[in-house]
Protein backbone atom coordinates (compact mmCIF):
# COMPACT_ATOMS: atom_id res chain seq x y z
CA UNK A 1 0.00 0.00 0.00
CA UNK A 2 1.47 3.48 -0.99
CA UNK A 3 -0.07 6.83 0.60
CA UNK A 4 0.46 9.79 -1.57
CA UNK A 5 -0.45 13.37 -0.52
CA UNK A 6 -1.07 16.12 -2.92
CA UNK A 7 -0.23 19.34 -1.59
CA UNK A 8 0.63 23.03 -2.62
CA UNK A 9 0.60 26.09 -0.86
CA UNK A 10 -1.37 28.34 -2.50
CA UNK A 11 -5.28 28.23 -3.09
CA UNK A 12 -6.42 27.09 -6.21
CA UNK A 13 -3.76 25.59 -8.04
CA UNK A 14 -5.47 21.97 -8.52
CA UNK A 15 -4.84 20.06 -5.89
CA UNK A 16 -8.51 18.78 -5.50
CA UNK A 17 -8.59 18.19 -9.45
CA UNK A 18 -5.11 16.56 -9.52
CA UNK A 19 -6.24 14.49 -5.92
CA UNK A 20 -9.73 12.62 -7.98
CA UNK A 21 -8.18 12.52 -11.15
CA UNK A 22 -5.39 10.51 -9.94
CA UNK A 23 -7.60 8.27 -7.85
CA UNK A 24 -9.60 7.77 -10.68
CA UNK A 25 -6.58 6.63 -12.63
CA UNK A 26 -5.42 4.71 -9.88
CA UNK A 27 -8.53 2.97 -9.57
CA UNK A 28 -11.02 2.57 -12.41
CA UNK A 29 -8.66 2.61 -14.95
CA UNK A 30 -5.98 0.67 -13.49
CA UNK A 31 -7.75 -1.48 -11.18
CA UNK A 32 -6.09 -0.60 -8.30
CA UNK A 33 -8.32 -0.85 -4.72
CA UNK A 34 -7.86 3.06 -3.84
CA UNK A 35 -8.82 5.34 -0.95
CA UNK A 36 -9.37 9.17 -1.27
CA UNK A 37 -9.03 10.90 1.67
CA UNK A 38 -10.18 14.94 1.70
CA UNK A 39 -8.98 16.84 4.17
CA UNK A 40 -10.03 20.62 3.04
CA UNK A 41 -12.37 20.14 6.04
CA UNK A 42 -13.31 24.44 5.28
CA UNK A 43 -14.82 23.36 1.80
CA UNK A 44 -14.19 19.87 0.73
CA UNK A 45 -15.51 18.94 -3.13
CA UNK A 46 -13.79 15.80 -4.11
CA UNK A 47 -17.35 13.86 -3.59
CA UNK A 48 -18.70 16.82 -5.47
CA UNK A 49 -16.37 16.16 -8.29
CA UNK A 50 -16.57 12.27 -8.07
CA UNK A 51 -20.18 12.89 -7.78
CA UNK A 52 -21.34 10.36 -4.91
CA UNK A 53 -22.97 11.37 -2.13
CA UNK A 54 -21.22 10.93 1.60
CA UNK A 55 -22.95 8.95 4.70
CA UNK A 56 -21.80 10.51 8.16
CA UNK A 57 -19.70 8.54 10.03
CA UNK A 58 -17.98 10.32 12.80
CA UNK A 59 -19.26 13.79 14.38
CA UNK A 60 -16.05 15.55 15.74
CA UNK A 61 -17.08 17.57 18.51
CA UNK A 62 -15.48 19.98 21.24
CA UNK A 63 -16.05 20.86 24.54
CA UNK A 64 -18.52 24.22 24.99
CA UNK A 65 -19.55 25.59 28.04
CA UNK A 66 -22.82 25.05 29.31
CA UNK A 67 -24.04 28.11 31.89
CA UNK A 68 -26.69 27.34 34.54
CA UNK A 69 -28.07 31.28 34.71
CA UNK A 70 -29.74 30.22 38.35
CA UNK A 71 -25.99 29.79 40.05
CA UNK A 72 -23.98 32.50 37.65
CA UNK A 73 -23.56 35.50 39.88
CA UNK A 74 -22.22 37.32 37.39
CA UNK A 75 -18.75 37.79 38.70
CA UNK A 76 -16.89 37.92 35.41
CA UNK A 77 -13.96 35.58 36.87
CA UNK A 78 -14.68 33.11 33.52
CA UNK A 79 -14.63 36.50 31.10
CA UNK A 80 -11.01 37.36 32.82
CA UNK A 81 -9.61 33.90 32.39
CA UNK A 82 -10.80 33.01 28.82
CA UNK A 83 -8.23 33.37 26.82
CA UNK A 84 -9.53 34.27 23.30
CA UNK A 85 -12.29 36.37 25.18
CA UNK A 86 -15.22 34.34 24.30
CA UNK A 87 -16.90 34.77 27.18
CA UNK A 88 -18.32 38.25 27.93
CA UNK A 89 -20.56 39.98 30.03
CA UNK A 90 -23.33 42.44 29.19
CA UNK A 91 -25.79 43.90 31.05
CA UNK A 92 -27.34 41.17 33.41
CA UNK A 93 -25.99 38.23 31.11
CA UNK A 94 -22.62 36.10 30.66
CA UNK A 95 -22.89 35.59 27.23
CA UNK A 96 -20.53 33.09 25.08
CA UNK A 97 -19.31 34.12 21.50
CA UNK A 98 -18.93 30.43 20.04
CA UNK A 99 -16.68 31.78 17.28
CA UNK A 100 -13.87 32.58 19.40
CA UNK A 101 -14.09 29.72 21.67
CA UNK A 102 -11.08 27.51 21.42
CA UNK A 103 -12.53 24.90 23.63
CA UNK A 104 -10.06 24.99 26.60
CA UNK A 105 -12.32 24.84 29.50
CA UNK A 106 -10.88 27.42 31.62
CA UNK A 107 -13.76 29.00 32.41
CA UNK A 108 -15.00 25.63 33.85
CA UNK A 109 -12.18 25.37 36.74
CA UNK A 110 -12.28 29.53 37.16
CA UNK A 111 -16.01 29.67 38.30
CA UNK A 112 -16.45 29.88 41.78
CA UNK A 113 -19.97 28.61 41.61
CA UNK A 114 -19.67 25.90 39.30
CA UNK A 115 -22.08 27.68 37.13
CA UNK A 116 -20.36 26.44 34.03
CA UNK A 117 -20.59 22.85 32.87
CA UNK A 118 -18.75 20.51 30.56
CA UNK A 119 -20.96 20.91 27.60
CA UNK A 120 -19.96 19.27 24.41
CA UNK A 121 -20.85 20.89 19.94
CA UNK A 122 -20.21 19.77 17.27
CA UNK A 123 -17.27 20.77 15.04
CA UNK A 124 -17.60 18.82 12.03
CA UNK A 125 -17.91 15.95 10.25
CA UNK A 126 -16.19 12.33 9.01
CA UNK A 127 -18.57 11.80 6.09
CA UNK A 128 -17.78 8.26 3.57
CA UNK A 129 -18.98 6.98 0.69
CA UNK A 130 -17.87 3.76 -1.64
CA UNK A 131 -17.92 3.69 -5.03
CA UNK A 132 -16.71 0.28 -6.35
CA UNK A 133 -13.02 0.52 -6.48
CA UNK A 134 -12.91 3.86 -5.06
CA UNK A 135 -13.60 5.07 -1.44
CA UNK A 136 -13.82 8.26 0.05
CA UNK A 137 -13.14 9.75 3.52
CA UNK A 138 -13.85 13.06 3.87
CA UNK A 139 -14.08 15.57 6.60
CA UNK A 140 -16.03 18.42 6.81
CA UNK A 141 -15.87 21.52 9.37
CA UNK A 142 -19.03 23.23 10.65
CA UNK A 143 -19.34 26.68 9.34
CA UNK A 144 -18.77 29.20 12.16
CA UNK A 145 -16.65 26.97 14.18
CA UNK A 146 -12.88 27.84 14.91
CA UNK A 147 -10.92 24.32 15.22
CA UNK A 148 -11.43 23.34 11.60
CA UNK A 149 -7.72 22.17 12.00
CA UNK A 150 -9.09 19.63 14.58
CA UNK A 151 -11.79 18.16 12.03
CA UNK A 152 -8.69 18.03 9.79
CA UNK A 153 -6.59 16.30 11.93
CA UNK A 154 -9.24 14.01 13.49
CA UNK A 155 -10.25 12.76 9.68
CA UNK A 156 -6.41 11.73 9.07
CA UNK A 157 -6.46 9.88 12.22
CA UNK A 158 -9.66 7.96 11.55
CA UNK A 159 -8.13 7.47 7.50
CA UNK A 160 -5.25 6.39 9.05
CA UNK A 161 -6.76 3.57 10.88
CA UNK A 162 -9.02 2.18 7.71
CA UNK A 163 -5.94 2.01 5.56
CA UNK A 164 -5.84 -2.00 5.24
CA UNK A 165 -7.65 -2.71 2.32
CA UNK A 166 -6.12 -0.20 -0.22
CA UNK A 167 -3.42 -0.52 -2.58
CA UNK A 168 -3.48 3.28 -2.79
CA UNK A 169 -4.28 6.21 -0.39
CA UNK A 170 -4.34 9.83 -1.73
CA UNK A 171 -4.69 12.51 0.31
CA UNK A 172 -5.64 15.60 -0.54
CA UNK A 173 -5.00 18.66 1.67
CA UNK A 174 -6.33 21.94 2.07
CA UNK A 175 -3.99 25.29 0.80
CA UNK A 176 -1.47 26.66 3.41
CA UNK A 177 1.81 25.34 5.71
CA UNK A 178 -0.66 24.31 9.50
CA UNK A 179 0.65 21.54 11.25
CA UNK A 180 -2.38 19.58 10.32
CA UNK A 181 -0.58 19.96 6.61
CA UNK A 182 2.64 18.61 7.64
CA UNK A 183 0.96 15.62 9.66
CA UNK A 184 -0.66 14.28 6.71
CA UNK A 185 2.69 14.74 4.30
CA UNK A 186 4.51 13.14 7.35
CA UNK A 187 1.92 10.01 6.99
CA UNK A 188 2.68 9.89 3.04
CA UNK A 189 5.03 7.84 0.80
CA UNK A 190 5.12 10.05 -1.78
CA UNK A 191 4.29 13.99 -2.10
CA UNK A 192 2.81 15.76 -4.96
CA UNK A 193 3.13 19.43 -5.20
CA UNK A 194 0.41 21.18 -7.48
CA UNK A 195 1.60 24.33 -8.29
CA UNK A 196 0.83 26.72 -11.13
CA UNK A 197 3.39 28.85 -13.22
CA UNK A 198 2.79 32.34 -12.04
CA UNK A 199 4.33 34.26 -9.46
CA UNK A 200 2.01 33.87 -6.28
CA UNK A 201 2.20 29.68 -7.04
CA UNK A 202 5.70 29.61 -6.86
CA UNK A 203 6.45 31.95 -3.85
CA UNK A 204 3.63 29.12 -1.93
CA UNK A 205 5.33 26.39 -3.18
CA UNK A 206 8.94 27.37 -2.07
CA UNK A 207 7.34 27.73 1.42
CA UNK A 208 5.83 24.64 1.40
CA UNK A 209 8.68 22.82 -0.01
CA UNK A 210 10.69 24.42 2.89
CA UNK A 211 8.41 22.63 5.29
CA UNK A 212 8.02 19.19 3.02
CA UNK A 213 11.73 18.77 2.51
CA UNK A 214 12.90 18.11 6.15
CA UNK A 215 10.40 15.32 6.39
CA UNK A 216 12.42 13.43 3.89
CA UNK A 217 9.78 11.69 1.58
CA UNK A 218 10.11 11.65 -2.36
CA UNK A 219 8.59 14.85 -4.03
CA UNK A 220 7.11 15.24 -7.63
CA UNK A 221 5.93 18.72 -8.89
CA UNK A 222 2.84 19.27 -10.72
CA UNK A 223 2.74 22.11 -12.93
CA UNK A 224 -0.86 22.62 -13.47
CA UNK A 225 -2.40 25.50 -16.07
CA UNK A 226 0.83 25.23 -17.66
CA UNK A 227 1.01 27.73 -20.53
CA UNK A 228 -0.73 30.40 -18.83
CA UNK A 229 0.27 33.57 -20.99
CA UNK A 230 2.81 35.95 -19.12
CA UNK A 231 3.87 33.55 -15.95
CA UNK A 232 6.96 33.53 -14.41
CA UNK A 233 8.57 30.29 -16.17
CA UNK A 234 12.15 30.75 -16.23
CA UNK A 235 11.82 31.67 -12.07
CA UNK A 236 10.04 28.42 -11.61
CA UNK A 237 12.46 26.19 -14.05
CA UNK A 238 15.18 27.69 -12.36
CA UNK A 239 13.92 26.57 -8.87
CA UNK A 240 12.50 22.78 -10.26
CA UNK A 241 16.33 22.45 -11.99
CA UNK A 242 18.22 23.94 -8.81
CA UNK A 243 16.39 21.41 -6.19
CA UNK A 244 16.41 18.49 -8.66
CA UNK A 245 12.83 17.82 -8.45
CA UNK A 246 10.87 15.95 -10.69
CA UNK A 247 7.86 17.30 -12.42
CA UNK A 248 4.70 16.70 -14.51
CA UNK A 249 3.37 19.53 -16.39
CA UNK A 250 0.01 19.49 -17.09
CA UNK A 251 -1.48 21.94 -19.64
CA UNK A 252 -4.03 24.21 -19.58
CA UNK A 253 -6.29 23.02 -22.65
CA UNK A 254 -9.74 23.69 -22.90
CA UNK A 255 -10.78 20.02 -21.70
CA UNK A 256 -9.20 20.29 -18.35
CA UNK A 257 -10.92 24.39 -18.02
CA UNK A 258 -14.25 22.41 -19.42
CA UNK A 259 -14.52 20.22 -16.91
CA UNK A 260 -12.95 22.26 -14.14
CA UNK A 261 -15.78 24.59 -14.36
CA UNK A 262 -18.82 21.80 -14.81
CA UNK A 263 -16.77 20.25 -11.61
CA UNK A 264 -16.25 17.31 -13.38
CA UNK A 265 -13.02 15.13 -13.86
CA UNK A 266 -11.13 15.46 -17.70
CA UNK A 267 -9.88 11.80 -17.14
CA UNK A 268 -13.32 10.54 -17.32
CA UNK A 269 -14.67 13.53 -19.95
CA UNK A 270 -11.53 13.66 -22.00
CA UNK A 271 -9.44 11.00 -21.69
CA UNK A 272 -7.82 11.79 -24.70
CA UNK A 273 -7.27 15.60 -23.87
CA UNK A 274 -3.27 16.38 -23.81
CA UNK A 275 -4.04 17.32 -19.70
CA UNK A 276 -5.56 14.30 -19.30
CA UNK A 277 -2.60 12.20 -20.66
CA UNK A 278 0.01 14.29 -18.55
CA UNK A 279 -2.42 12.86 -15.60
CA UNK A 280 -1.41 9.50 -16.40
CA UNK A 281 2.19 10.88 -17.09
CA UNK A 282 2.01 11.99 -13.54
CA UNK A 283 0.44 8.07 -12.11
CA UNK A 284 3.16 6.78 -14.20
CA UNK A 285 5.61 8.75 -12.15
CA UNK A 286 4.35 7.70 -9.13
CA UNK A 287 4.49 4.52 -10.11
CA UNK A 288 8.87 4.65 -10.96
CA UNK A 289 8.91 5.99 -7.87
CA UNK A 290 6.99 3.38 -6.05
CA UNK A 291 9.36 0.67 -7.84
CA UNK A 292 12.30 2.84 -6.34
CA UNK A 293 11.58 3.00 -3.20
CA UNK A 294 10.76 -0.80 -3.22
CA UNK A 295 13.92 -1.75 -4.93
CA UNK A 296 16.31 0.05 -3.00
CA UNK A 297 14.65 0.76 -0.39
CA UNK A 298 15.64 4.39 -0.78
CA UNK A 299 13.99 7.48 1.09
CA UNK B 1 -13.56 59.25 11.28
CA UNK B 2 -13.65 55.75 11.96
CA UNK B 3 -11.51 53.27 10.46
CA UNK B 4 -13.72 51.39 7.50
CA UNK B 5 -12.24 47.80 7.89
CA UNK B 6 -13.07 45.68 4.16
CA UNK B 7 -12.32 42.03 4.24
CA UNK B 8 -11.84 40.22 0.56
CA UNK B 9 -12.83 36.78 1.42
CA UNK B 10 -13.92 33.40 -0.52
CA UNK B 11 -14.60 29.87 0.96
CA UNK B 12 -12.47 28.35 -2.05
CA UNK B 13 -8.63 29.03 -2.84
CA UNK B 14 -7.32 30.58 -5.92
CA UNK B 15 -11.03 32.34 -6.63
CA UNK B 16 -8.89 35.81 -7.05
CA UNK B 17 -9.14 37.68 -3.15
CA UNK B 18 -5.44 38.92 -3.83
CA UNK B 19 -6.24 39.93 -6.97
CA UNK B 20 -9.31 41.88 -5.83
CA UNK B 21 -7.24 43.15 -2.53
CA UNK B 22 -4.50 44.42 -4.24
CA UNK B 23 -6.29 46.20 -6.70
CA UNK B 24 -8.42 47.62 -4.50
CA UNK B 25 -6.14 48.98 -2.25
CA UNK B 26 -4.06 50.23 -5.26
CA UNK B 27 -7.39 52.16 -6.83
CA UNK B 28 -7.95 53.67 -2.98
CA UNK B 29 -4.75 54.92 -2.67
CA UNK B 30 -4.85 56.51 -5.95
CA UNK B 31 -7.86 58.25 -4.90
CA UNK B 32 -6.57 59.41 -2.22
CA UNK B 33 -7.46 57.49 0.32
CA UNK B 34 -5.29 56.66 3.30
CA UNK B 35 -5.13 52.75 3.20
CA UNK B 36 -3.57 50.18 4.55
CA UNK B 37 -3.61 46.68 3.59
CA UNK B 38 -3.27 43.60 5.75
CA UNK B 39 -2.39 40.03 4.55
CA UNK B 40 -4.26 37.84 6.67
CA UNK B 41 -3.13 34.96 4.73
CA UNK B 42 -0.47 34.10 6.94
CA UNK B 43 0.39 30.88 5.33
CA UNK B 44 0.73 32.02 2.09
CA UNK B 45 1.30 35.78 2.22
CA UNK B 46 1.14 37.34 -1.03
CA UNK B 47 -0.52 41.09 -0.95
CA UNK B 48 2.70 42.61 -0.68
CA UNK B 49 4.51 41.03 -3.70
CA UNK B 50 1.17 41.85 -5.70
CA UNK B 51 1.78 45.30 -4.85
CA UNK B 52 5.02 45.63 -5.99
CA UNK B 53 7.13 44.60 -3.32
CA UNK B 54 8.53 45.99 0.01
CA UNK B 55 10.24 48.98 -1.01
CA UNK B 56 11.17 49.72 2.99
CA UNK B 57 10.85 48.06 6.26
CA UNK B 58 8.77 50.08 9.05
CA UNK B 59 8.95 47.46 11.64
CA UNK B 60 9.42 43.60 11.94
CA UNK B 61 8.48 41.51 15.11
CA UNK B 62 8.47 38.05 15.78
CA UNK B 63 5.05 36.96 17.19
CA UNK B 64 4.55 35.13 20.49
CA UNK B 65 1.25 33.54 19.93
CA UNK B 66 1.06 30.59 22.64
CA UNK B 67 2.23 30.28 26.23
CA UNK B 68 3.22 26.73 26.95
CA UNK B 69 3.99 24.91 30.04
CA UNK B 70 7.39 24.22 31.69
CA UNK B 71 6.85 21.79 34.32
CA UNK B 72 8.50 21.80 37.99
CA UNK B 73 9.56 18.02 38.13
CA UNK B 74 10.44 18.90 41.90
CA UNK B 75 6.72 20.09 43.14
CA UNK B 76 4.97 18.12 40.97
CA UNK B 77 3.22 15.53 43.18
CA UNK B 78 1.45 13.22 40.58
CA UNK B 79 -1.94 14.28 40.94
CA UNK B 80 -2.65 14.70 37.11
CA UNK B 81 -4.70 16.72 37.03
CA UNK B 82 -3.73 19.04 34.64
CA UNK B 83 -3.45 15.64 32.38
CA UNK B 84 -7.76 15.50 32.94
CA UNK B 85 -7.87 19.11 32.27
CA UNK B 86 -6.37 19.41 28.59
CA UNK B 87 -8.79 19.06 26.13
CA UNK B 88 -6.10 18.94 23.41
CA UNK B 89 -4.54 15.59 24.60
CA UNK B 90 -0.84 17.27 25.08
CA UNK B 91 0.21 15.82 28.52
CA UNK B 92 0.68 12.35 29.32
CA UNK B 93 1.66 10.62 32.16
CA UNK B 94 6.09 10.09 32.80
CA UNK B 95 8.27 8.70 35.70
CA UNK B 96 8.46 11.80 37.34
CA UNK B 97 5.09 13.95 36.32
CA UNK B 98 3.40 14.95 32.98
CA UNK B 99 5.20 15.04 29.95
CA UNK B 100 3.95 17.98 27.16
CA UNK B 101 3.88 17.40 23.59
CA UNK B 102 4.33 20.48 22.47
CA UNK B 103 3.07 19.89 18.79
CA UNK B 104 -0.23 19.52 20.54
CA UNK B 105 -0.27 21.75 22.52
CA UNK B 106 -2.49 24.84 22.04
CA UNK B 107 -0.67 27.24 24.90
CA UNK B 108 -3.99 28.01 26.34
CA UNK B 109 -2.36 27.28 29.83
CA UNK B 110 -5.77 25.65 31.60
CA UNK B 111 -3.02 22.81 32.80
CA UNK B 112 -1.31 25.39 35.07
CA UNK B 113 -5.04 27.04 36.46
CA UNK B 114 -5.76 23.44 37.71
CA UNK B 115 -2.55 22.82 39.11
CA UNK B 116 -2.36 22.73 43.15
CA UNK B 117 1.00 23.22 43.80
CA UNK B 118 2.25 25.46 41.15
CA UNK B 119 4.45 23.09 39.79
CA UNK B 120 3.40 24.77 36.20
CA UNK B 121 5.14 27.66 34.49
CA UNK B 122 4.91 29.36 30.79
CA UNK B 123 7.19 30.36 28.55
CA UNK B 124 5.94 31.84 25.22
CA UNK B 125 6.33 30.48 22.29
CA UNK B 126 7.02 32.24 18.79
CA UNK B 127 4.68 30.87 16.39
CA UNK B 128 5.46 33.51 13.67
CA UNK B 129 6.54 36.77 11.94
CA UNK B 130 4.69 40.02 11.52
CA UNK B 131 6.19 43.13 9.74
CA UNK B 132 5.01 46.19 8.30
CA UNK B 133 6.06 47.50 4.86
CA UNK B 134 5.71 49.82 2.69
CA UNK B 135 5.27 48.33 -0.93
CA UNK B 136 7.26 50.22 -4.28
CA UNK B 137 3.93 51.67 -4.98
CA UNK B 138 4.03 53.26 -1.72
CA UNK B 139 1.11 51.56 -0.18
CA UNK B 140 0.99 50.64 3.36
CA UNK B 141 1.14 46.70 4.34
CA UNK B 142 0.61 45.10 7.21
CA UNK B 143 1.91 41.17 6.66
CA UNK B 144 2.57 38.04 8.77
CA UNK B 145 4.08 34.79 8.46
CA UNK B 146 2.89 31.69 10.61
CA UNK B 147 5.90 29.51 11.12
CA UNK B 148 5.93 26.34 9.37
CA UNK B 149 3.95 24.01 10.10
CA UNK B 150 2.41 26.05 13.07
CA UNK B 151 -0.68 26.45 14.68
CA UNK B 152 -3.63 29.29 15.37
CA UNK B 153 -2.93 31.17 12.70
CA UNK B 154 -6.10 33.03 13.71
CA UNK B 155 -4.46 34.46 16.85
CA UNK B 156 -1.76 35.98 14.65
CA UNK B 157 -4.09 37.40 12.33
CA UNK B 158 -5.98 39.30 15.50
CA UNK B 159 -2.17 40.49 15.82
CA UNK B 160 -1.82 42.20 13.04
CA UNK B 161 -5.11 43.61 12.64
CA UNK B 162 -4.35 45.00 16.42
CA UNK B 163 -1.37 46.58 15.14
CA UNK B 164 -3.19 47.38 11.55
CA UNK B 165 -5.62 49.66 14.01
CA UNK B 166 -3.02 51.48 16.62
CA UNK B 167 -0.98 52.46 13.14
CA UNK B 168 -4.28 53.52 11.12
CA UNK B 169 -5.40 55.70 14.22
CA UNK B 170 -2.05 57.38 14.40
CA UNK B 171 -1.42 57.62 10.61
CA UNK B 172 -5.44 58.90 10.11
CA UNK B 173 -6.10 56.10 7.89
CA UNK B 174 -9.53 55.38 6.19
CA UNK B 175 -9.66 51.91 4.86
CA UNK B 176 -8.14 48.56 5.84
CA UNK B 177 -8.35 46.23 3.61
CA UNK B 178 -7.79 42.84 4.85
CA UNK B 179 -7.22 39.99 2.34
CA UNK B 180 -8.34 37.12 4.01
CA UNK B 181 -6.94 32.71 3.84
CA UNK B 182 -8.66 30.68 2.25
CA UNK B 183 -11.42 28.64 3.81
CA UNK B 184 -13.82 29.49 6.48
CA UNK B 185 -11.58 28.49 9.48
CA UNK B 186 -10.10 30.13 12.36
CA UNK B 187 -8.08 32.71 10.29
CA UNK B 188 -10.74 33.47 8.14
CA UNK B 189 -12.80 33.91 11.57
CA UNK B 190 -10.64 36.25 13.01
CA UNK B 191 -10.17 38.32 9.84
CA UNK B 192 -13.94 38.98 9.70
CA UNK B 193 -14.41 39.82 13.06
CA UNK B 194 -14.79 43.25 13.51
CA UNK B 195 -14.65 43.94 9.82
CA UNK B 196 -17.19 46.73 8.24
CA UNK B 197 -17.61 45.00 4.92
CA UNK B 198 -17.26 41.42 3.73
CA UNK B 199 -16.48 41.00 -0.30
CA UNK B 200 -17.36 37.17 -1.19
CA UNK B 201 -14.90 36.40 -4.75
CA UNK B 202 -16.19 33.75 -6.83
CA UNK B 203 -15.56 31.85 -10.08
CA UNK B 204 -18.20 30.59 -12.04
CA UNK B 205 -17.60 27.05 -10.82
CA UNK B 206 -19.64 25.30 -8.65
CA UNK B 207 -16.73 24.31 -6.14
CA UNK B 208 -16.70 27.87 -5.82
CA UNK B 209 -20.18 28.40 -5.35
CA UNK B 210 -20.23 25.82 -2.38
CA UNK B 211 -17.28 28.04 -0.71
CA UNK B 212 -18.93 30.95 -0.69
CA UNK B 213 -22.08 29.82 0.82
CA UNK B 214 -20.01 28.44 3.30
CA UNK B 215 -18.59 31.59 4.40
CA UNK B 216 -21.87 33.19 3.42
CA UNK B 217 -22.86 30.95 6.99
CA UNK B 218 -20.41 32.52 8.84
CA UNK B 219 -20.59 35.96 7.49
CA UNK B 220 -24.27 35.50 9.21
CA UNK B 221 -23.66 34.22 12.00
CA UNK B 222 -21.33 36.85 12.84
CA UNK B 223 -23.47 39.44 11.20
CA UNK B 224 -21.60 40.64 8.86
CA UNK B 225 -22.93 42.27 5.59
CA UNK B 226 -21.59 40.43 2.54
CA UNK B 227 -21.44 41.46 -1.47
CA UNK B 228 -20.40 39.65 -3.92
CA UNK B 229 -17.74 39.82 -6.49
CA UNK B 230 -18.07 37.62 -9.52
CA UNK B 231 -14.39 37.06 -10.92
CA UNK B 232 -13.93 35.43 -14.37
CA UNK B 233 -17.34 35.65 -14.71
CA UNK B 234 -17.15 34.86 -18.53
CA UNK B 235 -15.74 31.71 -18.09
CA UNK B 236 -18.72 30.48 -17.89
CA UNK B 237 -21.63 32.91 -18.32
CA UNK B 238 -24.29 31.17 -17.73
CA UNK B 239 -23.12 30.56 -14.50
CA UNK B 240 -23.35 34.30 -13.23
CA UNK B 241 -27.44 34.51 -12.47
CA UNK B 242 -27.44 31.24 -10.86
CA UNK B 243 -24.31 32.47 -8.39
CA UNK B 244 -26.68 35.38 -7.32
CA UNK B 245 -29.43 33.77 -6.49
CA UNK B 246 -27.89 30.77 -4.76
CA UNK B 247 -26.44 32.91 -2.53
CA UNK B 248 -28.75 35.77 -2.42
CA UNK B 249 -26.18 38.64 -1.42
CA UNK B 250 -26.32 41.89 -3.90
CA UNK B 251 -23.28 42.00 -6.95
CA UNK B 252 -21.00 44.16 -6.47
CA UNK B 253 -19.57 43.49 -9.51
CA UNK B 254 -18.19 41.22 -12.47
CA UNK B 255 -14.91 40.98 -13.68
CA UNK B 256 -13.70 39.20 -16.73
CA UNK B 257 -10.96 36.90 -17.33
CA UNK B 258 -7.55 37.74 -18.60
CA UNK B 259 -4.74 36.38 -19.09
CA UNK B 260 -3.13 39.88 -18.35
CA UNK B 261 -3.74 38.88 -14.60
CA UNK B 262 -0.61 36.79 -14.47
CA UNK B 263 1.56 38.72 -16.24
CA UNK B 264 0.24 41.68 -13.53
CA UNK B 265 1.62 39.28 -11.10
CA UNK B 266 5.21 38.42 -13.06
CA UNK B 267 5.87 42.19 -13.45
CA UNK B 268 4.34 42.47 -9.58
CA UNK B 269 1.75 45.49 -10.91
CA UNK B 270 -1.85 45.69 -10.21
CA UNK B 271 -3.21 45.40 -13.18
CA UNK B 272 -5.26 48.70 -12.59
CA UNK B 273 -1.56 50.16 -13.32
CA UNK B 274 -0.59 48.02 -15.83
CA UNK B 275 -3.13 47.82 -18.09
CA UNK B 276 -5.41 50.72 -16.73
CA UNK B 277 -7.45 51.19 -20.02
CA UNK B 278 -8.57 47.49 -20.57
CA UNK B 279 -11.90 45.97 -20.40
CA UNK B 280 -10.79 43.90 -16.66
CA UNK B 281 -9.16 47.40 -15.34
CA UNK B 282 -12.43 48.60 -16.71
CA UNK B 283 -14.59 46.86 -14.65
CA UNK B 284 -12.58 46.90 -11.47
CA UNK B 285 -13.11 50.06 -11.51
CA UNK B 286 -16.74 50.18 -12.09
CA UNK B 287 -16.76 47.64 -9.07
CA UNK B 288 -14.36 49.74 -6.84
CA UNK B 289 -16.36 52.82 -7.49
CA UNK B 290 -19.91 50.84 -6.98
CA UNK B 291 -18.07 50.19 -3.40
CA UNK B 292 -17.35 53.36 -2.95
CA UNK B 293 -20.88 54.47 -3.20
CA UNK B 294 -22.64 51.67 -0.99
CA UNK B 295 -19.96 52.64 2.09
CA UNK B 296 -21.19 56.49 1.69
Amino acid sequence: MTIIAVSGGKGGTGKTTIAVNISLILSRVRGHKTLLVDLDVDNPCTYTLLGVSLREVVHVKSFKPEIDELKCTLCGECTRYCPTHALVLIADKLLLLSSLCEGCAACLYVCPTSAIKEGRKVIGWIKEAGKGVLDVIVGEAKPGERKTDDVMEKTLKYALKKLQPYDYVIIDTPPGTSRGIYEALKASDIIVLVTEPTRLGLTDLKRLYSLTRGIGRPIIVAVNKYGLKGGSYRELEDFLSREDLPSVFIPYDNSLLRSYIRGECVIEQQPQAPSAQSLLQLADKINEIEIKIKKKGLF
Amino acid sequence: MSICEIVVASGKGGTGKTFIASNLAYFLAKSNHNVIAIDADVEAPDLLLALGGAKGILWKNEYYGAEVPIIDYKRCMKCWKCIEACKFEALRKGKRGPIVDYNSCEGLGVCGLVCPVDAISFKPRRTGLLYAAYSSLDILVITGELDLGGKNSGRLVYELKRKAYDLGKKLDVGYLIVDAAPGIGCPVISSLVGASLLIIVVEPTPQSIKGAQRLLTLAKLLDIRSVLVLNKYDLNPGYLGKAASLLGVPVLGKIRYDEMVVSAYTSMTPILMLAPGSAVSRELKTTFERLMGLLT
